[in-house]
């Protein structure tokens, strides 16, 4: 005897949302099942609002995160000290920095870090654009705020050699953060202490 | 002490469960009962990682995904939920993500009869024995081994690349030269510690005829980092990293000449024995719990007065799980229960 199951519309979606992160098998049936069942308009103002996100937001063309015009709300922020320049790996490591308040320059995401491993090379990453902001900027202070992990490390030593022969602070954020998972896992007053404790490279 | 110990989808046992005493404990059972399974359960639930093999793949029940080890440690239960690419360890039914604590709880000592390939076989079996007892005995020393690895394998993927990669090859060289170069500082320290030890045990075990002597030999300088530099062009003819601790090994003479080639089968055994042995005894040094021992199968061709001056050896207050085919030899009482496996069933017998 067949057995039967969701028509195709409701697997494909559920197919569909298991794509995302964090979402398996069980809840993809239950979200797929809430958007078939919802009464109301919520459903399609999800899918408004995904389409519309996708529209909008895009990198930002001087530091890489998330912007809804060219410049980012940082980037545009003309208030903001432009001797400072702090580079991290991820758009998402900005967010954790900004919620310390103790840093009040600019950021630059390099998409990525060095990794023989991962293949990912220097080209793969926005290291010529920070090259560029360098001579076009020429902030006082570079800090750089990565991952105190080997790839971290090796792509901060690569930068530090790449930019010494430019008339700029190089330093480094304390190390005790924690490895791998980067700036997110760690909590603001580690971060705080972590730009306050920064050493000179 | 490890009260007991439920196994599931784990090598041979679907579902399988045994209590264990202070003291000795005897496994006996046929070939390929399942022995040396449930040591290696043992392990694999107090260390997360096996004594015989590096992966934990295999150990999965063929045609099942996914194994669980659990157990009870005096009052405390511990949980090990494994399946590839995901692993879940609990204490006291508590998720851990940091593992630190859980690992603190008992160590383990594991003797089994492959042992001699530690003098037999390849450095990295040396290595493999060093590395078991660093990770065991210090914090600071598996992540510091875990970067080493890293920043080598990063390194050697550089140097194989097809076109040439200097400054990267330069960025991950300091990251190797300081994960190198504390991995050296402990393993010289752990050498220093076990050495007396096992130079102490093969006397006692050899009824003081011979000498052992174990000595640290690095595969990298004290100065690691001008040593990569004058090996660069070697390094870009071989595409390797030539020096460093992957190259370390550990020296062992037995009456001043190398063990693996001039030494014989017993005394090689012996070797091994006293090896393990200082391992016990480190941890003792270290920890108010005695470490737990593992003893696998080792009395192969030696006659009973041997196996049983062997038992007489191990560190007296450690908990025991010694399994054989056989226990006719046994000599004297030894106390602690029979544990016999048959067709994956335990049946215990209490003296
Ligand atoms: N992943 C697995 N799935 C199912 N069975 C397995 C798996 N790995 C090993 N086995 C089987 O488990 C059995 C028990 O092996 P084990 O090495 O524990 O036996 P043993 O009692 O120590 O034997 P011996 O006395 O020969 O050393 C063997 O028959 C082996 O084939
Ligand atoms: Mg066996
Ligand atoms: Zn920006």
């Amino acid at each position: 005897m067949k057995r039967t199951e969701y028509p195709v519309a409701i697997r494909e979606l559920i197919a569909q949302l298991r794509q995302m992160p964090g979402v398996g098998p069980r809840s993809a049936e239950r979200i797929a099942l809430w958007i078939v069942q919802a009464r109301n308009e919520q459903p399609a103002g999800i899918a408004r609002a995904i389409a519309s996100t996708r529209d909008t937001i895009r990198p930002c063309l001087q530091c890489g995160f998330f912007a809804t015009a060219d410049l980012c709300e940082i980037c545009a922020d003309d208030s903001r000290a432009r001797e400072l320049l702090c580079v991290v790996e991820q758009p998402t490591d900005i967010l954790p920095l900004e919620k310390t308040s103790a840093f009040r320059g600019r950021y630059h995401s390099l998409g990525g870090r060095i990794s023989p491993l991962d293949r990912v090379a220097p080209e793969d990453l926005r290291i010529a654009s920070l090259v560029e902001r360098v001579e076009k900027e020429a902030p006082s202070e570079i800090i750089f705020a990565l991952a105190a992990d080997v790839e971290g490390e090796a792509t901060t030593n690569y930068l530090v050699a790449l930019l010494k022969k430019y008339p700029v602070t190089l330093t480094r954020i304390a190390h005790g953060l924690p490895a791998g998972g980067g700036l997110e896992s760690a909590d603001e007053l580690t971060l705080s202490r972590a730009l306050a404790g920064r050493t000179r490279l | 002490m490890l009260r007991e110990l439920q196994l599931r989808d784990f090598r041979c046992f679907a579902s399988i469960a045994a209590e264990f005493s202070p003291g000795f404990n005897f496994i006996v059972g046929a070939n390929g009962q399942g022995k040396t399974t449930l040591l290696e359960a043992a392990c694999v639930l107090l260390r997360l990682q096996s004594q015989r093999s590096s992966s934990l793949a295999p150990a999965v029940r063929v045609g099942q995904r996914s194994f669980v080890v659990s157990g009870h440690v005096g009052e405390h239960r511990l949980q090990f939920y494994y399946r590839a690419l995901r692993r879940k360890v609990a204490f006291d039914g508590v998720e851990q993500r940091d593992q630190a604590e859980y690992l603190r709880l008992v160590r383990v000592v594991s003797f089994a009869s492959h042992d001699l390939e530690l003098i037999r076989g390849p450095a990295e079996m040396r290595r493999r024995y060093l590395d078991f007892i660093g990770t065991q005995a210090e914090a600071r020393y598996r992540p510091v081994l875990r970067a080493y690895e890293r920043a080598l394998r990063s390194r050697n993927a550089l140097l194989k690349s097809p076109h040439p990669r200097p400054r990267e090859l330069a960025a991950y060289t300091e990251p190797l030269v300081r994960a190198g170069t504390s991995l050296r500082e402990m393993r010289a320290a752990l050498v220093r510690r076990l050495a007396p030890f096992a130079e102490a045990s093969h006397r006692a075990i050899s009824g003081g005829h011979e000498n052992l002597s174990l000595e640290y030999a690095p595969g990298s300088e004290e100065d690691f980092a001008a040593q990569l530099a004058r090996t660069r062009t070697e390094e870009e003819r071989l595409r390797l990293t030539i020096v460093g601790p992957h190259r370390d090994d550990l020296r062992l003479q037995v009456e001043a000449m190398p063990a693996a080639q001039f030494a014989s089968e017993g005394q090689q055994r012996t070797t091994a024995l006293a090896l393990k042995l200082a391992q016990a005894q480190v941890f003792a040094e270290d920890t108010a719990t005695p470490p737990l021992l593992l003893v696998d199968d080792i009395f192969g061709e030696l006659d009973a007065a041997r196996r049983n001056a062997l038992l007489a050896h191990l560190p007296n207050e450690s908990q025991k799980l010694v399994t054989a085919t056989a226990l006719d030899w046994r000599a004297g009482d030894w106390g602690g229960p029979v544990l016999e496996l048959t067709d994956g069933e335990i049946r215990r017998r209490d003296k």
